[in-house]
């Protein structure tokens, strides 16, 4: 039950080797990846600033959250924060359960989650033109899923 | 009384961040949001945004919450990450 913040490249197989390992007794592991899109060579960089005093906690707010709704084994996010280039890792993020389904909502309402209600702010550049990337439509749609009565 | 603000994604290019004296008429999170406004029109704009969040001492805000010296007030544009 973890979150990593990072400038730096990682490597989500590597992340998921570790994460398979540490839940040795888990019946189901989820894992995703969301990487930097290079839009036909378009963009040059994305970055991504954040609040670090909010988004550690934030985070791990969210995934207790998680764990008890689906009453997971354990969950694991890395989020990038600096400028990436296409390719790059953006995000990981991890869940193990006893059966599947649990493993998988879990890890679809993370990722939710961080596309429009974590502390992070995305752009793009392309040429010499920065532009704020906001949440879609459809992100807030994709997150409202998960609200409960 | 000092009140520190930040200024996250696109209303970092409108508002510089950092520790402000703020008027005696600034006494909670909607005041001192109308104060930024009134001094600068296109953050005015941006403040006003739908899907802008605040945060106050770094747990997010929904409604008017009064402020105190030395607090931290952050007004974001809408939260994108993944």
């Amino acid at each position: 039950m973890s979150v990593i913040i990072t400038e730096t490249v990682f490597y989500p197989a590597k992340a998921l080797e570790a994460f398979e390992k540490s839940v040795s007794g888990a019946g189901a592991v989820v894992s995703f990846t969301g990487r930097v899109r290079d839009e036909g060579g378009a963009v040059a960089t994305l970055s991504l600033s954040h609040y670090p005093a909010m988004t550690q906690a934030e985070i791990a707010k969210a995934g207790e959250r998680a764990a008890q709704r689906w009453n997971l084994l354990d969950w694991h996010v890395i989020h990038r924060v600096g400028d990436m280039h296409p390719g790059e890792a953006i995000v990981f993020v991890a869940t193990a359960s006893a059966h599947r389904r649990a493993a998988f909502e879990a890890a679809d309402y993370l990722m939710d989650y961080l596309k429009s209600d974590a502390p992070f702010w995305k752009s793009e550049t392309r040429g010499d033109v920065k532009t704020w990337i906001e949440p879609t439509e459809r992100d807030r749609e994709d997150r409202n899923r998960w609200e409960q009565d | 009384m000092k009140i520190n603000i930040l200024f996250f994604g696109s209303l970092s290019d409108h508002g510089m961040s950092g520790a402000r004296d703020v008027p005696g008429s600034v006494t909670d999170t909607d005041s001192l949001k109308m104060w930024l406004g009134e001094e600068d029109s296109v953050l005015q704009a941006a403040l006003t945004r739908t899907g802008n969040r605040i945060a106050l001492n770094g747990e997010f805000i929904n409604k008017n919450n009064e402020l105190k010296d030395g607090d931290e007030v952050a007004f974001m544009s809408p939260l994108s990450g993944g």
